[in-house]
């Protein structure tokens, strides 16, 4: 496919060396997407007919609620991640994947980590911080598994013959450094048995939800988004040093946002947020220029393949940061705090976003790296539309409904059950979207799991065939002595 | 499989893509810069600068201390409460009733209820000797324990004794407070036989 | 950038800075406070919750009630009105200058100006803090929320999601505890058009014992929502402790960070 032969090993052997990684990591990672959409549309249901879950505990809406936000971003979204970023760090350093069983042992620890996390959720035992519902002992599964497979990813880095980077690099690289740090913080100082006091922990809570959901999948998203797009559109990407910019501004001014402008703090505090989302602009402006460049004049039909996935998904990154500018700003956060503006804004990252990119790469990099095209090749371009529709109509309704929500709420002449109602309508428009995307991420999962039992069919034949074949060539010699004997 | 392999012409070496060495625009970093600006100025103007009592919508501690509600009747009486039982009521009791051999009764003693100008300079100044209280003899040593006091608090706490527990005097006013210190400033502590001397 | 270290570096560099600013600088700020003085009183606040309400707080937290419920009350500004105490010696000239002037909705410097001028008729004013916003506006708090509010609270739940009121205040809005009961068994009962789930399984139906009698917990509902005849609703412990820390949420002293001078409420 690749034809080039002048490095240490050849592309193939590269891809396949990631091959049972990645397997363990997006396999796991397509299940918890198809579950975690799955328990989105229960909970949401809540408010078609609030009397549906009204005697079972397990899908009342503060867990089901939870529970789908945690499967999404820590059942799919980083493993996904992790997975693409393995892949792209060996090619990118043309070397096989180093210690390749140390992310195979780490994705079985983490995904283990993710039901057990799940498990308490519905059961009641949550932490009750947004975004880090798991109880410790999940917490501690997931900080040990990121860290053997950041062992290995660092290690496929350091094997490149190549020493320069690539931008790439950086932003992936970057992630690897975020998560470990934001994670251990806020666990020690929020999930211990002496936290800290008082509204600090909500300080930190938003600290680390704005670095988790906002930066880090943005460091990542962005960082495949700049391979896959000149790869894909044949250019170059455009430029070097404007990347490099992004990714400044981006950790820069990407780590202060988070704090809500009317929270009970300080008000140092939601300034320092306020102008900090101000200065997001800078690296959102940056990205789409870059985005923009490298894909205009690229005479690349699309065809709802992976170029139209990472295309939208780069798209719909923007429209979320511009989102998260503008709740942040003081005027329009009045209108827009508490309201489902914000719900919109993260699942539009976390969904529209980076589930879209992460789709595109790994129909991408999946059929080289086994080394067979996909099952159900035509499943690419129906999730494509499923998709994009779905999240046009999730996130846009509950945008669109949110504010409308908040004009209600600021006017305390109105009463508050017409803010509820005015919300309904979208509420419904964006449940129809979600089915939308819980559809296509079945089709998702039926290709992943699809390539995967054909892998381990093959293998298992193979296999076969190597036990069977001195037991076959035994029977012939015995027949033929038996020959012999009549014979003589 | 798809269309895209086929038209992916490798850019750099092994298919991987390369990045071009264009330089950054200049109209990005003056959109920063512009940024930075406006961004400065707005949280120079609502950030309260770190103090951790300043909350929005108040802009600065300034304006929060501007804002807070001064002493009408009823809050001078609180403020004076306040300082009575941080201050006096360990001695002289919560209940204004005294303690035998620390602190005479305040509740119906002549003293708090007679004038103003004799009563601030014990706080002000101390008391020892031996001294009548509704009847009762006591010898002991008070330290002046409203010299620290601002004169507003003091006021408040000679308001508060002079009205509670049944006695029924005058408000004292923290002017009033004021003009007894600049007379008595720097005086030793007074004796019980001066004190009966003093002007009401 | 060249190699791996100066991505670490950048990394270090931008995460430490916000790590220092909102983790190290909240943790110094707020995360060593202790009680705070409420303004003219020797009161401190807050009380620490204690028994049911200590262990309704985490039902509350097992439950998610703060997916759709914020607990934190927001002002918009803050205003001075000018309250005439006495008339004085010339109660007409006092009420005629009163009529001219605007006495609601100033700023400090000019209710002063106007106390000023109505002391100098010989009236005496008090100047009243009141804290404006919408949320105040619809009684959902008297003041906005600060730090203190949350000081014994783990974990702290603010919310973030108005899907249901806010709840900041409702053991001062909501006082009676059968009425927080019955809104958890059927919402709809005591709120028209309420669109929150029953949590009918915080509680049980069950049949009133032979000989008549219903249990002293049993819940008492308006005409139209009562269960079957012979039957009576009775709290679970885990609905007890949610009532009792729905009833514990009350944030209405005036702090200095959040002033407001108190109003005696008529009878």
């Amino acid at each position: 496919m690749n034809p080039t032969e002048t490095n240490h090993f050849s592309m193939s052997e590269v891809d396949a060396s990631c091959r049972v990684p990645l397997l363990a990591l997006f396999g796991g990672a397509a299940l918890w997407l198809v579950a975690g959409l799955a328990l989105s549309l229960a909970a949401i249901m809540t408010f078609h007919k609030p009397d549906m879950f009204a005697d079972c505990p397990f899908l009342a809406y503060g867990r089901a609620q939870a529970a789908a936000n945690d499967l999404l971003l820590y059942g799919f979204c980083i493993p996904a991640g992790l997975g693409v970023m393995l892949w792209i760090f060996s090619r990118l350093s043309q070397s096989e994947l180093v210690l390749p069983l140390v992310p195979v042992v780490a994705a079985n620890i983490w995904h283990l980590g993710v039901l057990v996390g799940t498990v308490a959720i519905l059961i009641g035992d949550s932490t009750g911080f947004a975004w880090l519902e798991f109880p410790r002992g999940s917490s501690v599964l997931l900080f040990a598994a990121f860290l053997l497979i950041a062992v290995s990813a660092v290690a496929t880095f350091g094997a490149r013959r190549n020493r320069e980077l690539y931008p790439s690099h950086w932003f992936l690289l970057a992630a690897l450094f975020w998560f470990p740090w934001i994670y251990s913080t806020t666990n020690l100082f929020l999930i211990t048995h002496h936290p800290v006091r008082g509204v600090a922990q909500a300080v930190i809570d938003s600290w680390f939800s704005n670095n988790l959901v906002f930066v880090w999948l943005a460091l990542v998203g962005v960082g495949t988004a700049f391979y896959f797009l000149p790869k894909l559109a044949g250019r170059p990407l455009q430029s070097r040093y404007l990347a490099l910019f992004a990714f400044w501004t981006l950790i820069l001014f990407g780590a202060w946002c988070g704090v809500p402008q009317g929270a009970p703090l300080p008000a140092w505090m939601p300034a320092a947020s306020a102008v900090a989302s101000s200065f997001l602009i800078v690296p959102l402006i940056a990205i789409a220029v870059i985005a923009c460049k490298t894909v205009c004049g690229a005479n690349v039909t699309c065809k709802g393949g992976p170029f139209c996935y990472v295309k939208f998904g780069t798209a719909a990154f923007i429209l979320s940061g511009l989102m998260l500018v503008a709740s942040a700003c003081p005027q329009i956060s009045r209108a827009t705090e508490f309201t489902w503006f914000g719900p919109a804004q993260a699942q539009l990252q976390i969904l529209g976003f980076f589930a879209i990119v992460m789709c595109g790469a790994i129909y991408e990099l999946l059929p080289r790296v086994m080394g067979f095209v996909l099952p159900f090749p035509k499943f690419v371009r129906l999730q494509h539309w499923l998709f994009m529709l779905g999240i046009v109509l999730w996130a846009g309704s509950l945008a669109v409904g949110g504010v409308e929500q908040g004009m209600k709420l600021n006017n305390p002449q109105t009463a508050f059950a017409d803010s509820t109602a005015v919300a309904l309508i979208f509420l419904r428009a964006g449940t129809t979207g979600l089915l939308l995307i819980l559809l296509g991420s079945l089709l998702f999962a039926a290709n992943v799991l699809a390539m995967t039992l054909k892998w381990k069919l093959a293998l298992l034949k193979s296999l076969l065939a190597a036990v069977k074949a001195p037991l076959e060539a035994a029977p012939a010699s015995a027949s033929l002595r038996r020959d012999q004997e009549v014979k003589s | 499989m798809n269309d895209e392999a086929k038209s992916n012409c490798p850019t750099g070496t092994g298919g991987e893509p390369s990045a071009t060495q264009s330089t950054v625009p200049m109209w990005i970093f003056i959109v920063t810069l512009l940024l930075l600006f406006v961004g400065a100025v707005y949280f120079d103007h609502h950030s309260g600068w770190f103090n951790a009592k300043v909350y929005s919508p108040y802009v600065s501690a300034e304006q929060l201390e501007l804002y807070q509600p001064k002493s009408g009747a009823a809050a001078a009486a609180a403020q004076g409460k306040k300082v009575y039982e941080t201050v006096c009521g360990i001695c002289h009791g919560v209940d204004g009733m005294g303690k035998p051999n620390q602190a005479p009764p305040l509740a119906g003693s002549e003293w708090v209820t007679g004038g103003f100008h004799r009563l601030a300079q014990i706080p002000l100044n101390g008391l020892n000797g031996s001294l009548q209280v509704e009847g009762k003899d006591w010898n002991l040593n008070m330290a002046p324990m409203g010299a620290n006091l601002s004169d507003a608090d003091l006021a408040a706490v000679l308001t508060y004794i002079r009205t509670s527990w049944g006695n029924k005097a005058g408000a004292v006013s923290a002017d009033d407070v004021k003009a007894v210190r600049a007379v008595v400033a720097g005086h030793p502590a007074i004796s019980a036989a001066q004190l009966k001397d003093l002007p009401e | 950038m060249k190699n791996g270290f100066s991505v670490f570096l950048a990394v270090f560099i931008a995460l430490g800075l916000s790590w220092c600013g909102f983790v190290l600088g909240s943790v110094k700020q707020l995360g060593t406070a202790k009680q705070a003085a409420v303004l003219n009183s020797s009161d401190t606040y807050p009380l620490q919750r204690t028994g049911n309400a200590t262990l309704g707080s985490q039902v509350y937290r097992a439950n998610g009630c703060a997916a759709c419920h914020t607990e934190q009350v927001r002002q918009d500004g803050v205003v001075c009105d000018v309250v005439l105490t006495a008339a004085g010696k010339k109660p007409t000239v006092v009420s005629n200058l009163v009529s001219t002037l605007k006495l609601t909705g100033l700023t400090r410097e000019e209710a002063d100006a106007v106390s000023d001028k109505i002391a100098a008729a010989g009236g005496s004013v008090e100047t009243h803090i009141v804290a404006s916003g919408a949320d105040i506006a619809r009684g959902w708090g008297i003041r906005r929320s600060v730090a203190a509010d949350y000081l014994y609270d783990h974990p702290v739940q603010l919310g973030s999601l108005r899907a249901g009121p806010d709840l900041a205040n409702v053991g001062a809005r909501f006082p009676d505890l059968n009425w927080q009961l019955v809104h958890l068994y059927a919402p709809q009962a005591v709120v028209k058009n309420s669109a929150m789930p029953p949590f009918r399984f915080l509680f049980e139906v069950r049949k009133i014992n032979l000989g008549g009698a219903s249990s002293p917990d049993a819940l008492q509902f308006p005409k139209d929502f009562a269960p079957p005849a012979g039957c009576e609703v009775v709290p679970s412990p885990e609905a007890k402790q949610l009532a009792a820390y729905l009833l514990s949420l009350k944030a209405d002293a005036p702090l200095y960070e959040a002033p407001f001078t108190p109003v005696m409420t008529k009878p």
